[in-house]
């Protein structure tokens, strides 16, 4: 089985928001509602100053604390070992959003449920990539699987490694960082 | 309408066979209905800039869904921003104009028929004319595919030759002057590029998705990228150096660097001998602008200059000064025109056009247009223009294809312009002074305003004539220029949601059969858009299809299109004006003081001007990460006792208006940076009304002398401290 991933270069990330926005659409949120979120740092003084904007979503934990608090199993790893939502089982406790050090679970108030990145299934079904890496403008994302990388997935991916580890929480998503400019904290 | 469709039943058994039960995971809004629904997808092309991007709509259940880029269309190259994934949304807004409408007050407006707007606008336009001649009549528009066909037609009609499109807010400075600098616009070869130079643009801010990914893909290719702006763009994460700069100096710069690559012998002798006129004048007036003296214009290191102009000197001729659009060289600055003069002679210096890394001419694909005899067309006027373009005296050397759109309202006050069609452009809102805007808009005896929202200017139209939405209609095919040029087309992707609304070319039919000039467009748009596909043998059906196709890349010759062929150090037509003929220095107007900033603004990429801060996914992303705000340095801040996040009031003679702070040393000590994208004053504009401030309530209404553009960012501002 795929272990489907994902790494975000944030050394060519601009924060053009236009994955978060294909996203919102691909997704049919509500508005208000969103996967993607960003966190930016500046350092440095004028004028030699540096800037670095990072997008965050689900990091489909391999120990994942939304999935330990989940009363109903709504929140689950799936075969790929992905973090899922099922929405017929959440009963919109929100214990998953509280629980998840990232801040990537979102309560959709608009269905009563809890909510995060599904890495696109129903796009890598159809052999296709993510909304947010097929859109993203400087090609700052790339999907593979980490059990048989594969062309740049694979090439990045010796420079990529999980985010805040200090979480352990054993990330499936991988990040490389702007040297100079890290934005982990 | 013909469409790729595939089913939804395709992903379920994709789904079958990795497992996943799309029941189980997908999300609320996939219920089962939604499931089963087939998704068909349209080609089109993105409304939501000008870039044009071609896209796919994927269409369920009749509504959109999503859109995605398409991979051929040189714009987009399989990728969409923010904007148009936003923008998808935008037929639904829920503040478009639903009726032909006619202004009773100070906002109101009554719905009225399609019959009485075309017969009311006839009787004022005829009135018009008879009194007062065809030369008062004038149109404004941001060019779409249709609109750039179907209007002027009418203007050349009733016999009006003053046509606008919106560049003179934008680019006009850089249009003009290279018209009389090098006669065609040369674009950066990014993809080859060793070492590039941008003057305020920045491609991460001001998106075209192409564009975009060049820029991360010179970076990680190794090239130098070197951006010069009063405000450390979001391209700087993508570039080698970040040179901040006394805004509305760059000419300075560009003096400088021409200086060095002469004294140091860094410039391509032979392209200069054979290609350039006006050398020996120019190299004498560049003699005194040394790296010394720019270091105290720019508040840029002699060093640094120095560096720069050798860096682009040993890495010619695959090094370029991007060309620009608005930055300092279009519309920004008093000294805008010389500064893109000087701006396009430093690349001659490099002697890089037309040569792999340097700057390279786009070629459009030739389109065809209708057959005269069968469609005979009304005659161009051969009259003065009310905007004074091509006017000895006032703006000679100003291109009839962009004029002086925001001068209109002065004309109007001054008895020259008596009526006027505006088409998707908003100058009231976009264009310095909205105060002169609206009293001078308002001084005509008839202005027509076709949009498919509430702008500010539709809010001051005495006829509104709602459009249907770009998703609503097909356009007539476009053609785009590039290394391989390519046509394109954007399809109708949904049914028409507002029924009385009309495409663009059924607007301008029924006004012109309202004016008895209906024979002037006895075709149909179909007809239309075959006859501009058949030099290109291109089947309208096919293109239909795949949305774009591309054409073999023709022959590119290294020729100038200037009076003399050849690149114009010294313009004999800037001569003959009484403008200087080789670029010297020219003082920008604002210079700020300890009391003082310039206000700059830009775009930011999830948003173009205040059009989309409509569109409620767009707007929430500036309340999420308070991306208003005024940035102001970190020094200048303290100085004044300013934090971060502090309510502030921001002063110029024309305006005071109250916005949040962002501190930052990300900008030079002397600029304040506003994003152009709010202060929406529309109040049928629910979503943006009154969010955030726009720089033009601070700038006063200037015409520059040569261009005729707004020279957007020469004002100086006053920021203090609200205490709360």
């Amino acid at each position: 089985m795929p272990r489907y991933s994902m790494i975000i270069d944030v050394s060519k990330c601009v924060g053009c928001f236009a994955c978060m926005v294909a996203c919102q659409n691909q997704n049919g949120l509500p508005l208000g509602n969103a996967f993607i979120r960003f966190e930016d740092r500046e350092t440095g003084r004028y004028p030699k100053a540096s800037y670095s904007i990072a997008p965050f979503q689900c990091q489909h934990c391999a120990e994942a604390p939304c999935v330990e608090a989940c009363p109903t199993t709504a929140s689950d790893k799936d075969q790929f070992g992905l973090t899922q939502v099922d929405p017929k089982k959440c009963i919109g406790c929100r214990r998953c959003v509280a629980a998840c050090p990232y801040n990537v679970r979102i309560y959709v108030a608009q269905q009563g449920v809890a909510s995060a990145c599904n890495m696109c299934l129903s796009l890598v079904a159809e052999n296709e990539e993510p909304a947010c890496v097929s859109t993203c403008l400087t090609r700052a994302r790339y999907f593979g699987d980490l059990d048989h990388p594969q062309g740049e997935f694979a090439t990045m991916l010796q420079f990529a490694k999980p985010i805040r580890p200090e979480f352990e929480t054993k990330p499936t998503l991988r990040y490389i960082m702007p040297k100079g400019r890290v934005n982990n904290g | 309408m013909l469409r790729k469709q595939f089913s939804r039943r395709t992903f379920l058994k994709a789904a079958a066979v990795t497992a996943v039960s799309s029941d189980l995971f997908s999300f609320g809004t996939w219920s089962k209905q939604a499931e089963a629904a087939e998704v068909t997808v349209i080609p089109s092309i993105c409304g939501a800039c000008s870039a044009w991007c071609g896209m796919w709509i994927h269409v369920k259940n009749g509504r959109i869904w999503k859109v995605t880029g398409q991979k051929d269309h040189p714009s987009s190259r399989g990728r969409l921003c923010a904007r148009g994934h936003a923008g998808a949304m935008w037929p639904y807004s829920k503040d478009r104009i639903t009726h032909p409408m006619k202004r009773m007050g100070e906002n109101w407006f009554e719905p009225i028929s399609w019959e009485q707007a075309y017969s009311e606008i006839a009787v004022k336009l005829r009135a018009v004319i008879e009194k007062y001649g065809p030369g008062t009549v004038f149109y404004s528009e941001n060019p779409k595919p249709t609109s750039r066909f179907y209007m002027p037609r009418f203007m050349d009609a009733i016999g009006a030759p003053t046509i606008h499109s919106h560049h003179a807010l934008c680019s006009t400075a850089r249009d003009v002057a290279n018209k009389w600098t090098t006669g065609r616009m040369a674009t950066a070869d990014m993809a080859k590029t060793k070492y590039v130079l941008f003057l305020g643009r920045s491609y991460a801010d001001g998106i075209s998705p192409s564009a975009t990914a060049s820029l991360a893909a010179a970076h990680a290719r190794g090239a130098t990228i070197v951006i010069v702006d009063p405000r450390q763009n979001s391209s700087c994460i993508l570039a080698d150096e970040w040179v901040p700069i006394r805004p509305g100096t760059d000419l300075a710069l560009m003096l400088a660097i021409a200086h060095v690559l002469i004294r140091e012998n860094l410039y391509d002798v032979s392209f200069v001998s054979e290609y350039t006129i006006g050398f020996a004048e120019f190299q004498k007036a560049i003699s005194q602008y040394t790296p010394e003296w720019a270091a105290e214009v720019t508040t840029i290191s002699a060093d640094t200059i120095c560096r720069i102009a050798r860096g682009l000197g040993a890495n010619r001729p695959a090094s370029c000064i991007e060309q620009g659009y608005k930055a300092p060289n279009g519309a920004n600055y008093a000294n805008g025109t010389q500064t893109f003069r000087m701006l396009a002679c430093v690349n001659a210096l490099l002697g890089n056009y037309n040569q792999d890394g340097g700057m390279k001419f786009p070629v459009g694909p030739r389109l065809g247009s209708l057959d005269p005899k069968v469609y005979p067309a009304p005659a161009k006027p051969k009259i003065p223009r009310c905007d004074g373009v091509g006017v000895k005296g006032e703006y000679p050397l100003c291109q009839t294809s962009q004029g002086i759109p925001h001068i209109m309202p002065q004309r109007a006050l001054d008895g020259k312009a008596k009526a006027g069609f505006i088409y998707s452009f908003n100058p009231v809102r976009n264009a310095p002074d909205p105060q002169l805007m609206v009293k001078g808009y308002r001084a005509l005896e008839l202005l027509v305003v076709s949009d498919i929202q509430w702008s500010e200017t539709a809010m001051i139209a005495d006829y509104v004539l709602p459009e249907c939405s770009f998703a609503e209609r097909e356009d007539l095919p476009t053609g785009i220029a590039g290394g391989a040029p390519a046509v394109g087309i954007r399809c109708q992707a949904i049914d028409l949601l507002h029924v009385q609304t009309r495409s663009f070319e059924d607007i301008v039919t029924g006004l012109a059969e309202a004016m008895d000039l209906g024979h002037y467009f006895n075709f149909t748009r179909e007809t239309l858009a075959e006859a501009m596909l058949k030099p290109l043998n291109i089947n309208l059906d096919d293109l239909r299809r795949k949305g774009t196709i591309t054409l073999p890349s023709p022959a590119n010759s290294l020729q100038f299109h200037t009076d003399s062929k050849k690149v114009e150090f010294y313009s004999q037509a800037f001569a003959d004006n009484g403008y200087a003929p080789v670029p010297v220095w020219q003082p920008p107007l604002s210079k700020a003081d300890e009391d003082t900033f310039v206000l700059i603004h830009g775009k930011q990429g999830f948003m173009s001007h205040t059009a989309t801060a409509n569109l409620p996914q767009l707007l929430n992303i500036a309340k999420t990460y308070d991306l208003e705000r005024l940035w102001i340095n970190a020094d200048r801040a303290r100085h004044f006792g300013i934090k971060d996040g502090d309510l502030v009031e921001v002063e110029s003679p024309r305006a005071t208006r109250r916005i949040r702070v962002k501190v930052t040393e990300r900008i030079h000590p002397e600029a304040a940076f506003l994003p152009a994208g709010y202060g929406n004053i529309s109040p049928w504009l629910k979503t943006a009304y009154k969010f955030g401030v726009s720089p033009n309530d601070f700038t006063p209404h200037r015409v520059e002398a040569i261009a005729g553009h707004a020279m957007m960012m020469e004002v100086l501002v006053k920021v203090r401290k609200v205490v709360e």
